[in-house]
Protein backbone atom coordinates (compact mmCIF):
# COMPACT_ATOMS: atom_id res chain seq x y z
CA UNK A 1 0.00 0.00 0.00
CA UNK A 2 1.42 3.41 -0.98
CA UNK A 3 1.65 6.26 1.50
CA UNK A 4 -1.29 7.94 -0.22
CA UNK A 5 -3.44 4.78 -0.09
CA UNK A 6 -2.70 4.56 3.62
CA UNK A 7 -3.72 8.21 4.09
CA UNK A 8 -6.92 7.81 2.06
CA UNK A 9 -7.85 4.65 3.94
CA UNK A 10 -7.51 6.54 7.24
CA UNK A 11 -9.65 9.42 5.98
CA UNK A 12 -12.38 7.09 4.73
CA UNK A 13 -12.42 5.09 7.97
CA UNK A 14 -12.86 8.28 9.99
CA UNK A 15 -15.45 9.56 7.49
CA UNK A 16 -17.39 6.29 7.93
CA UNK A 17 -17.45 6.94 11.68
CA UNK A 18 -18.84 10.42 11.04
CA UNK A 19 -21.52 8.95 8.76
CA UNK A 20 -22.49 6.35 11.36
CA UNK A 21 -22.70 8.97 14.09
CA UNK A 22 -25.05 10.98 11.87
CA UNK A 23 -27.19 7.93 11.15
CA UNK A 24 -26.29 8.14 7.46
CA UNK A 25 -26.22 4.93 5.40
CA UNK A 26 -23.63 6.45 3.06
CA UNK A 27 -20.34 8.30 3.45
CA UNK A 28 -20.72 11.70 1.82
CA UNK A 29 -18.27 14.48 0.98
CA UNK A 30 -19.18 16.40 4.13
CA UNK A 31 -18.22 13.35 6.24
CA UNK A 32 -14.83 13.36 4.50
CA UNK A 33 -14.49 17.07 5.29
CA UNK A 34 -15.24 16.34 8.97
CA UNK A 35 -12.65 13.55 8.90
CA UNK A 36 -9.99 15.87 7.47
CA UNK A 37 -10.82 18.56 10.04
CA UNK A 38 -10.62 16.00 12.85
CA UNK A 39 -7.22 14.90 11.54
CA UNK A 40 -5.92 18.46 11.83
CA UNK A 41 -5.58 19.12 8.11
CA UNK A 42 -3.19 22.12 7.94
CA UNK A 43 -5.12 24.07 5.27
CA UNK A 44 -8.41 23.71 7.17
CA UNK A 45 -6.71 24.46 10.50
CA UNK A 46 -5.14 27.66 9.11
CA UNK A 47 -8.65 28.84 8.21
CA UNK A 48 -9.90 28.06 11.72
CA UNK A 49 -11.87 25.05 10.47
CA UNK A 50 -11.40 22.42 13.16
CA UNK A 51 -13.86 19.56 13.65
CA UNK A 52 -16.20 21.59 15.86
CA UNK A 53 -16.27 24.49 13.41
CA UNK A 54 -17.08 22.21 10.44
CA UNK A 55 -19.73 20.35 12.46
CA UNK A 56 -21.28 23.67 13.45
CA UNK A 57 -21.28 24.88 9.86
CA UNK A 58 -22.94 21.66 8.66
CA UNK A 59 -25.62 21.86 11.37
CA UNK A 60 -26.28 25.46 10.36
CA UNK A 61 -26.55 24.44 6.69
CA UNK A 62 -29.00 21.66 7.61
CA UNK A 63 -31.24 24.04 9.57
CA UNK A 64 -30.98 26.67 6.81
CA UNK A 65 -31.96 24.17 4.10
CA UNK A 66 -34.89 22.84 6.13
CA UNK A 67 -36.03 26.41 6.68
CA UNK A 68 -36.19 26.87 2.89
CA UNK A 69 -38.96 24.24 2.95
CA UNK A 70 -40.69 25.89 5.91
CA UNK A 71 -39.45 23.30 8.39
CA UNK A 72 -37.90 24.45 11.62
CA UNK A 73 -36.20 22.33 14.22
CA UNK A 74 -36.46 24.29 17.47
CA UNK A 75 -33.88 22.09 19.16
CA UNK A 76 -31.52 21.65 16.23
CA UNK A 77 -30.77 18.35 14.51
CA UNK A 78 -31.67 15.29 16.64
CA UNK A 79 -28.06 14.11 16.61
CA UNK A 80 -26.71 17.23 18.31
CA UNK A 81 -29.58 17.75 20.73
CA UNK A 82 -30.38 14.42 22.32
CA UNK A 83 -32.02 16.01 25.36
CA UNK A 84 -34.77 17.78 23.41
CA UNK A 85 -36.64 17.21 20.20
CA UNK A 86 -36.83 13.78 18.59
CA UNK A 87 -35.04 11.09 20.58
CA UNK A 88 -31.53 10.22 19.55
CA UNK A 89 -31.23 6.86 17.83
CA UNK A 90 -28.54 4.20 17.92
CA UNK A 91 -25.88 4.64 15.23
CA UNK A 92 -26.13 2.66 12.00
CA UNK A 93 -24.57 -0.80 12.10
CA UNK A 94 -21.98 -2.04 9.64
CA UNK A 95 -19.82 -0.01 7.28
CA UNK A 96 -21.60 2.75 5.36
CA UNK A 97 -21.01 2.64 1.60
CA UNK A 98 -19.48 5.47 -0.41
CA UNK A 99 -22.18 7.96 -1.43
CA UNK A 100 -22.51 10.01 -4.61
CA UNK A 101 -20.90 13.20 -3.27
CA UNK A 102 -17.90 11.33 -1.82
CA UNK A 103 -17.38 9.50 -5.12
CA UNK A 104 -17.55 12.80 -7.02
CA UNK A 105 -14.97 14.33 -4.64
CA UNK A 106 -12.61 11.37 -5.09
CA UNK A 107 -13.01 11.51 -8.88
CA UNK A 108 -12.06 15.18 -8.84
CA UNK A 109 -9.09 14.42 -6.52
CA UNK A 110 -7.80 11.79 -8.96
CA UNK A 111 -8.48 14.07 -11.92
CA UNK A 112 -6.36 16.84 -10.40
CA UNK A 113 -3.24 14.67 -10.10
CA UNK A 114 -1.21 14.69 -13.35
CA UNK A 115 -0.48 10.97 -12.99
CA UNK A 116 -1.81 8.40 -10.55
CA UNK A 117 1.51 8.26 -8.69
CA UNK A 118 1.45 12.05 -8.24
CA UNK A 119 -1.66 12.03 -6.09
CA UNK A 120 -1.09 13.61 -2.68
CA UNK A 121 -3.19 14.07 0.49
CA UNK A 122 -3.95 17.66 -0.56
CA UNK A 123 -5.80 16.38 -3.61
CA UNK A 124 -8.45 14.79 -1.38
CA UNK A 125 -9.36 18.11 0.27
CA UNK A 126 -9.17 19.76 -3.15
CA UNK A 127 -11.63 17.24 -4.58
CA UNK A 128 -14.06 18.04 -1.74
CA UNK A 129 -13.65 21.82 -2.04
CA UNK A 130 -14.06 21.88 -5.83
CA UNK A 131 -17.77 21.06 -5.53
CA UNK A 132 -19.52 24.21 -6.78
CA UNK A 133 -22.89 23.30 -5.31
CA UNK A 134 -24.22 21.13 -2.51
CA UNK A 135 -23.82 20.72 1.23
CA UNK A 136 -20.08 21.45 1.51
CA UNK A 137 -19.95 24.83 -0.33
CA UNK A 138 -23.19 25.89 1.39
CA UNK A 139 -21.84 25.04 4.84
CA UNK A 140 -18.51 26.77 4.18
CA UNK A 141 -20.30 29.90 2.98
CA UNK A 142 -22.50 29.94 6.08
CA UNK A 143 -19.37 29.59 8.24
CA UNK A 144 -17.84 32.58 6.46
CA UNK A 145 -15.02 30.45 5.02
CA UNK A 146 -13.61 31.46 1.63
CA UNK A 147 -13.68 28.24 -0.42
CA UNK A 148 -11.68 29.75 -3.28
CA UNK A 149 -8.95 30.97 -0.93
CA UNK A 150 -8.71 27.43 0.51
CA UNK A 151 -8.48 25.96 -3.00
CA UNK A 152 -5.62 28.33 -3.87
CA UNK A 153 -3.56 26.91 -1.03
CA UNK A 154 -3.84 23.37 -2.42
CA UNK A 155 -1.93 21.60 -5.22
CA UNK B 1 -28.55 32.10 -24.54
CA UNK B 2 -27.34 34.14 -21.59
CA UNK B 3 -24.91 32.41 -19.22
CA UNK B 4 -26.64 30.50 -16.44
CA UNK B 5 -25.79 31.52 -12.89
CA UNK B 6 -25.18 28.33 -10.93
CA UNK B 7 -24.45 28.99 -7.27
CA UNK B 8 -24.41 27.08 -4.01
CA UNK B 9 -26.57 29.87 -2.58
CA UNK B 10 -29.74 31.49 -3.78
CA UNK B 11 -33.34 30.41 -4.11
CA UNK B 12 -32.87 27.55 -6.56
CA UNK B 13 -29.97 26.08 -4.56
CA UNK B 14 -31.98 26.50 -1.34
CA UNK B 15 -34.94 24.59 -2.74
CA UNK B 16 -32.73 21.74 -3.98
CA UNK B 17 -30.84 21.61 -0.67
CA UNK B 18 -34.18 21.57 1.19
CA UNK B 19 -35.09 18.30 -0.54
CA UNK B 20 -31.85 16.65 0.57
CA UNK B 21 -32.21 18.03 4.10
CA UNK B 22 -35.80 16.79 4.39
CA UNK B 23 -34.73 13.30 3.28
CA UNK B 24 -32.00 13.31 5.92
CA UNK B 25 -34.42 14.58 8.55
CA UNK B 26 -37.00 11.92 7.60
CA UNK B 27 -34.32 9.22 7.91
CA UNK B 28 -33.24 10.52 11.31
CA UNK B 29 -36.84 10.70 12.55
CA UNK B 30 -37.53 7.19 11.23
CA UNK B 31 -34.45 5.75 12.95
CA UNK B 32 -35.45 7.35 16.25
CA UNK B 33 -39.15 6.47 16.01
CA UNK B 34 -38.60 2.83 15.02
CA UNK B 35 -36.08 2.41 17.82
CA UNK B 36 -38.47 3.99 20.32
CA UNK B 37 -41.32 1.71 19.20
CA UNK B 38 -39.21 -1.45 19.34
CA UNK B 39 -37.89 -0.52 22.79
CA UNK B 40 -41.52 -0.05 23.85
CA UNK B 41 -42.30 -3.61 22.74
CA UNK B 42 -43.92 -3.04 19.33
CA UNK B 43 -43.48 -5.86 16.79
CA UNK B 44 -42.18 -5.51 13.23
CA UNK B 45 -45.67 -5.88 11.66
CA UNK B 46 -47.09 -3.00 13.70
CA UNK B 47 -44.10 -0.74 13.07
CA UNK B 48 -44.26 -1.57 9.35
CA UNK B 49 -47.97 -0.87 9.09
CA UNK B 50 -47.68 2.35 11.07
CA UNK B 51 -44.93 3.52 8.69
CA UNK B 52 -46.86 2.34 5.67
CA UNK B 53 -44.11 0.04 4.40
CA UNK B 54 -43.65 -3.73 4.23
CA UNK B 55 -42.37 -5.75 7.16
CA UNK B 56 -39.44 -6.88 5.03
CA UNK B 57 -38.49 -3.26 4.29
CA UNK B 58 -38.53 -2.11 7.89
CA UNK B 59 -36.71 -5.23 9.09
CA UNK B 60 -34.03 -4.93 6.43
CA UNK B 61 -33.49 -1.24 7.19
CA UNK B 62 -33.42 -1.36 10.99
CA UNK B 63 -32.87 -4.86 12.45
CA UNK B 64 -29.08 -4.88 12.24
CA UNK B 65 -28.72 -1.47 13.86
CA UNK B 66 -31.17 -2.23 16.67
CA UNK B 67 -29.61 -5.62 17.41
CA UNK B 68 -26.17 -3.95 17.51
CA UNK B 69 -27.61 -1.35 19.91
CA UNK B 70 -28.83 -4.14 22.19
CA UNK B 71 -32.54 -3.46 21.74
CA UNK B 72 -34.54 -6.53 22.80
CA UNK B 73 -36.57 -7.34 19.69
CA UNK B 74 -39.78 -9.33 19.60
CA UNK B 75 -39.87 -12.28 17.26
CA UNK B 76 -40.11 -11.11 13.66
CA UNK B 77 -43.47 -12.86 13.31
CA UNK B 78 -44.69 -11.36 16.61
Amino acid sequence: MSEFDHYLHGVLMRAAEEARAEGSATVEAHHMLLALAAGGDPVLAAAGLDHAAVRGALDQEFAHSLAAAGVTMPSGPPRSAPAAGPPRSAPAAGTPSLGATAKAALDRAIGRAPRKKDIRPGHVLLGILLAEVGTVPRALALAGADRHALIERLP
Amino acid sequence: MSPVEISAQGEVADRLAAVGALRRLADQLEDAAVEEAMRAGWGWPQVAEALGVTRQAVYKKHAKRLIAAGVALRRRSG
